[in-house]
């Protein structure tokens, strides 16, 4: 199969079975005739193209080989046809657009050694063919990446009929020039995979941008002008640029989500800041990206997949910009097969824009859950609003209490189940579905974090060492919208969001480098507690409990305790349990939901406040 | 709204940050990266401006699609006198407007040679000192529907190449060829040079004019086409142009003049450059067509005149962009080097302008030593300068490149983002006036002319 | 770098191996098998850009192809982005605990993509007008179906226009595992007709239709693995789920006015030697059955449109 061509994982796999023969899947018609004296070999292959010029090389070849008298490799031309009936080839039926192969050979060894050259020699022409267009030249900008794949996003990114050929006669224009069998190359996939694949299976694309801010608006506005989608990753854009970027958009069917947009997910690849999820029904609006990693990471937990996460940007519901890609957004999932519950999570939007989003929501024939921080609601209950709205029971979310001091297998943990009613499940059953209903009894299915703390083993008071009385809470966050909701959640407390731009300026996110993060850790005086958020998933630390552990057991060690939100899906590259395996044996406790976390947190230092 | 990116195989296009492409990798999303570098310096804020114009996409898309659809065909070959508004005592010129003091060698020599041509001085030291004194007047060719190569001089009796538009209407013209070696639009002003172009206007010309009066015009869309299958580039090769027009006209010509065909045959298709001149005119007519369009950032015209390289933009009317003219990089001709070069001159970068030249160097490996390159660079100049144009042109295709048309129609403000300058091809004039080619090369034009534009460009945006 | 060509005998080699670790996209029908504990696996076939391993286990899909990006993505595929190492048939591989090992090399999913995504509503009307432009598309086109005249092919057409489910089944059974290849004739026609059947049933809400693809699909799948190749069998099983390739999922896109046809035909037609045509006409009696139980059709002699 794909050996001779390129492509490959056919349907028609004969060379592997043997069934009929090795070039089955290029053949339409073989023959070989004679006994004893020469041996004719005349093959018809369909799907092949090459040009005039590579064939009569290969032809020359061919013939130069011992044991060879004639042979023809050529487009099956009526002229080439009649070229190999002449020198007395008996040739079965064919196009213009299928390669001839005949060939005559003093034996069978001579014919089978020239035939195995022949598809050496074909290899060869579309390796190079394949390799010319991608390798050398990059395109410079994303307008020049656009042409390259030309004819296949066109505008509005549907492949056109139009696009699956290149003319490459130059006829028309020439005034007679042209190329001589007025051929058409196929743009079917070997090297260009962009331009190949589209053709005809729908394939659309998308531009990511994250290059410096001030340089986005170009690169962005090249893909909405040819109809493209675009996420913009890059922030510090001025806002008149978010607002004519958008605008153009809606003229040319595009969407652009952001800037400042940390998270989106098409059709189950993530973009930025992502997680693995499964494939299912819930389409995900999102102004905030660590707010629909959250809200997707627990419905992933609770078995129910996403089928997009389109973010708008932090900006989008702003009344400079208007919700124009909300709105948009909203349109596209609206229309889309895959979505059958939409989530809209946002902060709270401008006034006037939320009274737009509102009529644009009642206008859906797809349900539409809203989710505004700050006005009353955390991501947690919304991502049990959403699993209730699909008629599924939110489970109790997973958490990891702290391994105590001097218990280090994880293995041979306490059943903190049994002596915390309502508290934490134990790590190994830390999976949905195999955790014991902790939030039965608590309207919002959010389990009670003050059952827990009753219980004793979280009670910041029954903690050894520590000094009685208020301490303060200390959020030390990477994701804005998780630290806005743990602000909200806890009452009180300092909080910092080191994702800001003010802490990006010149240095990676702290999803990547945990630099600033551990210093804040490190600075938490004794008796006050921390809490962080750590965020799986694409492009995020590979392993950030192998930084975060060290300080965690240090802070734990000097009298600070720590609670972690980590935010991951359960096929996130990291590995979740062994993240939240790690983080709990350093001395953290370890919560899916950010909510919890924050509300765990806040009894831990005491509050009496917490929502 | 459907989005078809929802529903299909998801492709991505990644600028900026490598780990957020190499996070798409790890999960088998197809993808192309851009090798994304910052635009050329200072040029942020007038970029922002020019490309949020909303009149850009649009002005553009009219503007080169004017340039790339205008039917050039040769109608004529006429005076200049007679088709030019050129009173005795005006001198056009190559390039951006210059005067005698800032005129570099060969164009001053031009200048000499075409004031004895036109006995408006008795000899060098005459024509010289009447220059210096302001006594002719000096307008640039683009002024006037016309491009002369090298120094470009046209003076009253020299006789034109007139190229009109079937297509928009509009008409260009560019003067006859005088071979290589020792000729005015080198700077040379010899007798020989004289005699030459004297025999031009009575014999050349005159029977050019009589065997186009036979054909009728001729289609050099389709010409120039042809040639670039034939391996030219139309700007240092036109050996095939050359001969596909000599093969147009020879009947013609041994019908309207049996006495002197043989002369002129031998004249024009023994100067392999001998299309240059209505190649540029046919250039110079379909660049026009794309002038004037309110928001267009497509240059219209680049031209040298020895010591300015200038840029002249559609959405900008008239106004000249410059910058101080670079010396080629290329081959010289027996003992001339580098010190001997004058810097860039010449209005055929017209060609480049209008995809040809150095825009189309991939369609001939025959001359890329010449211009100091391997083939795979003729074909990573073509390459790259796709960057920086509008369009791929519909008629001029290249065969080593599977046919795709050459890329045409510069944008100002992609020149700014890639920082890639337009690729030209072009021969070398000596420093001193009057010693002709000494060799040729490849030049790159001034960055400063472009960015010049575009804040000329972005002041021209509309208030919103 | 190679993988798994080491003699079968050598079962423990002295020394491990370096591990090559890679992660891809996998399809979601493939996450069962993944996810469960490890099991033993051979491979199948092996091509330059793909490989298919047989895994051994009752559970379906029971054959994984692992394809670079350019080769069709089968519907039980784990697609990678980097070419796929050499590797000889018949090679050990082992597939479980999240992680599908060949040789050396151990493949991830970053990523899972869903084989049978749901079409959405799709207008009948529009449906009956894309029938006869996709019939003259493919009896235009030079890819001509492997069992073009054979009797059983014609059966199956008739079957399903007169929403006869005897009819159909018999045909059914006679076309499973009918041709050469590895993946016959016989099985791709069915695979596309099972496929029209469930998503353009649902997509018109022609409950028949659905109907009669889950008796189909019960009639194929209950024999399937001894009666065609491993490959040809899983893909069957796929099918009866509604789960196909891209390049016939587009095709549906295509008849549902989601996307344009022609290309997406063109593209599907490619497929092989004879799959994509054989796939194609399969879609083309699923689509006109479609069409004649949503208009009351099913009694015998009141199929009209038997030219599919």
């Amino acid at each position: 199969m794909g050996g001779r061509d390129g492509r490959a994982a056919e349907h028609d796999v004969a060379a592997v079975t043997g069934v009929t023969g090795e070039h089955d899947d290029v053949m339409a018609a073989t023959g070989v005739t004679g006994e004893g004296g020469p041996v004719d070999v005349v093959q018809i292959r369909t799907g092949t193209y090459h040009d005039s010029v590579s064939l009569m090389r290969v032809s020359q070849v061919l013939s130069g080989l011992p044991g060879v008298k004639a042979a023809v490799v050529a487009m099956a031309t009526e002229l080439n046809r009649g070229i190999a009936a002449e020198l007395g080839f008996a040739l079965p039926g064919s196009g213009p657009a299928d390669l001839l192969v005949a060939l005559r050979a003093d034996d069978e060894d001579a014919a089978g050694r020239a035939a195995a050259e022949l598809d050496r020699l074909l290899a060869g022409l579309a390796v190079r063919t394949a390799g010319r267009a991608a390798a050398d030249h990059p395109p410079r900008t994303v307008r020049a990446a656009l042409r390259e794949t030309a004819g296949v996003t066109g505008a509005g990114g549907v492949s056109r009929a139009d696009g699956t050929y290149r003319e490459t006669a130059g006829a028309s224009a020439a005034g007679g020039v042209s190329g001589a069998d007025g051929t058409r190359e196929e743009a079917t996939g070997t090297g260009e995979a962009l331009t190949g694949d589209a053709a005809g299976t729908g394939s659309a694309a998308l531009a990511l941008v994250s290059v410096p801010g001030p340089h986005a608006f170009a690169e962005a506005l090249d893909a909405v002008e040819a109809g493209l989608p675009v996420m913009i990753f890059s922030d510090n854009m001025p806002v008149e640029q978010e607002v004519l970027l958008k605008r153009r958009a809606e003229q040319t069917g595009s969407l652009v989500m952001g800037p400042d947009c940390g998270t989106a997910v098409v059709g189950g690849a993530g973009l930025g800041f992502a997680n693995v999820l499964r494939p299912g029904p819930v389409g995900i609006v999102a102004a905030s990206g660590t707010g629909a990693q959250q809200v997707a990471c627990l419905l992933d937990l609770a078995g129910v997949g996403v089928s997009h996460i389109l973010g708008v940007g932090g900006r989008d519901l702003s009344a400079e910009v208007g919700g124009l890609s909300t709105l948009r957004a909203l349109d596209a999932l609206d229309a889309d097969p895959a979505t059958r519950l939409i989530a809209l999570v946002s902060k709270p939007p401008a006034p006037e824009v939320a009274e737009a989003v509102r009529e644009a929501v009642d206008k859906l024939a797809t349900p539409v859950v809203t989710v505004l921080l700050g006005s009353g609601e955390d991501l947690t209950s919304a991502a049990e609003s959403v699993l209730r709205a699909l008629g599924t029971e939110p489970p109790a979310w997973p958490s990891w209490p702290a391994i105590p001091t001097g218990e280090t297998s994880p293995g041979e943990t306490r059943d903190t189940g049994e002596a915390a009613p309502g508290g934490f499940p134990d790590a190994g059953e830390a999976i949905p579905g195999g955790i014991p209903d902790s939030g039965e009894a608590v309207p919002g299915g959010i389990p009670d974090a003050g059952e827990a703390a009753s219980g004793g083993i979280l009670d910041a008071g029954s903690r050894p060492g520590l000094p009685s009385g208020p301490a303060s809470l200390r959020g030390i966050y990477s994701g804005g919208t998780l630290c806005a909701e743990a602000r909200l959640v806890a009452g009180s407390g300092e909080f910092t969001d080191y994702g800001d731009d003010a802490y990006t300026r010149g240095r990676a996110h702290p999803m990547i480098d945990p630099a600033l993060r551990l210093e804040a850790l490190a600075a938490v005086p004794r008796g006050d507690v921390a809490l962080l958020d750590v965020v799986l998933g694409h492009g995020a630390d590979p392993d950030p409990a192998a930084r975060l552990a060290p300080a965690i057991a240090a802070a734990v060690a000097r009298g600070v305790p720590v609670v972690v939100a980590l935010v991951g899906s359960a096929g996130d590259p990291q590995g979740l349990p062994a993240q939240a395996e790690a983080l709990r044996a350093a001395g953290a406790d370890v919560f899916a939901s950010n909510a919890l976390a924050a509300r765990h947190a806040a009894r831990l230092a005491g509050f009496r406040s917490v929502r | 709204m459907t989005l078809p990116m929802l529903s299909g195989e998801l492709h991505v296009i990644t600028a900026g940050t490598e780990v957020l492409g190499e996070a798409l990798d790890a999960q088998a999303v197809p993808r192309v990266t851009v090798d994304w570098r910052p635009p050329l310096p200072g040029t942020e804020d007038d970029l922002a401006r020019v490309l949020a114009d909303p009149r850009r996409a649009a002005a553009n898309d009219r503007a080169v699609g004017r340039l790339t659809s205008a039917r050039p065909q040769l109608v004529a070959v006429r005076p200049a006198h007679e088709v030019l508004d050129l009173p005795p005592g005006t001198f056009l010129h190559a390039g951006p407007p210059i005067t005698w003091e800032r005129a570099s060698g060969p164009m001053r020599g031009a200048l000499i040679g075409a004031t004895l041509l036109e006995g408006l001085a008795a000899d060098e030291e005459e024509a010289a000192a009447r220059l210096a004194a302001g006594a002719v007047r000096l307008e640039p060719c683009h002024h006037h529907r016309t491009v002369g190569p090298m120094a470009g001089v046209v003076s009253r009796s020299m006789w034109m190449f007139e190229v009109r538009d079937a297509e928009y209407g509009g008409t260009a013209y560019c003067s006859l060829n005088e071979g290589l070696g020792k000729v005015l639009r080198y700077g040379a002003y010899g007798p020989e040079v004289i005699g030459r172009l004297r025999w031009m206007g009575e014999v050349l010309g005159p029977v050019l004019r009589a065997a186009l009066e036979l054909t009728g015009p001729l289609d050099l869309r389709a010409l120039i086409a042809q040639a670039l299958q034939m391996g030219d580039e139309l700007h240092n090769r036109n050996r095939a142009a050359t001969s596909l027009l000599v093969r147009e006209l020879a009947p013609a010509v041994v019908e309207a003049a049996p006495g002197r065909a043989a002369e002129v045959l031998r004249f024009a298709g023994g100067n392999d450059h001998f299309f240059l001149n209505p190649g540029m005119a046919a250039c110079k007519v379909s660049a026009d067509a794309a002038r004037d369009v309110p928001g267009s950032t497509l240059v219209v015209a680049m031209a040298r005149n020895g010591t300015d390289f200038g840029v002249q933009v559609s959405g900008l009317g008239d106004r000249w962009f410059t910058g101080p003219a670079g010396v080629p990089d290329g081959l010289y001709l027996g003992a001339y080097g580098p010190a001997d070069a004058n810097p860039d001159i010449g209005d055929s970068t017209i060609t480049e302008t209008a995809g040809l030249g150095g825009f189309a160097m991939a369609a001939a490996p025959a001359i890329v030593r010449f211009v100091g390159g391997d083939v795979s660079e003729a074909v990573a100049a073509t390459r790259s300068m796709y960057e920086i144009t509008l369009a791929e042109h519909p008629a001029y295709q290249i065969p080593g490149l599977g046919f795709r048309g050459t890329p045409v129609g510069v944008d100002v403000t992609l020149v700014a983002r890639t920082g890639l300058l337009p690729t030209v091809n072009t021969g070398i004039a000596g420093r001193v006036a009057g010693t002709g080619q000494v060799g040729a090369g490849l030049v790159s034009p001034p960055a400063s002319a472009f960015t010049a534009a575009l804040a000329a460009l972005a002041e021209a945006v509309p208030v919103a | 770098m190679t993988v798994g060509t080491r003699p079968r005998t050598q079962r423990v080699p002295a020394r491990a191996p370096a591990r090559t670790h890679a992660t891809g996209a996998a399809s979601t029908a493939l996450r069962r098998t993944l996810e469960s504990s490890r099991r033993p696996a051979r491979v199948l076939a092996a091509f330059p850009a793909g490989v298919y391993l047989e895994v051994r286990a009752d559970l379906e899909p029971h054959v994984i192809a692992v394809v670079t990006g350019e080769a069709t993505r089968l519907p039980n595929a784990m697609v990678v982005g980097d070419p796929i190492p050499r590797v000889s048939v018949g090679a050990d591989a082992s597939v479980g605990d999240g992680v599908i090992e060949i040789g050396s090399l151990s493949l991830r999913a970053h990523r899972w993509w869903d084989p049978a995504p749901p079409l959405g509503p799709a207008d009948p009307v529009r449906l009956a007008q894309a029938l006869p432009v996709m019939t003259e598309l493919c009896d235009r086109s030079p890819k001509r179906p492997g069992l073009e005249g054979n009797g059983a092919a014609g059966l199956l057409t008739e079957g399903c226009a007169e929403a006869s489910l005897l009819r159909g089944i018999m045909a059914a059974e006679q076309l499973v595992g009918l041709g050469p290849g590895l993946t016959p004739s016989g099985d791709d026609m069915l695979a596309g007709l099972l496929v029209a059947l469930r998503h353009l049933g649902t997509a018109t809400g022609t409950g028949r239709a659905v109907w009669l693809a889950d008796w189909l699909a019960a009639a194929v799948t209950f024999d399937a693995r001894g009666r065609t190749t491993p490959i040809s069998a899983t893909l069957l099983h796929c099918a009866a789920r509604g789960e196909a390739s891209g390049e016939v999922l587009a095709v549906l896109r295509g008849l549902a006015g989601r996307q344009s046809l022609e290309p997406a035909l063109h593209r599907l037609l490619q497929l092989g030697h004879t799959s994509g045509a054989d796939l194609a006409w399969g879609l083309r009696i699923g689509l006109s059955s479609v069409l004649d139980l949503r208009d009351g059709g099913g009694e015998p002699g009141g199929g009209g449109r038997g030219r599919a």
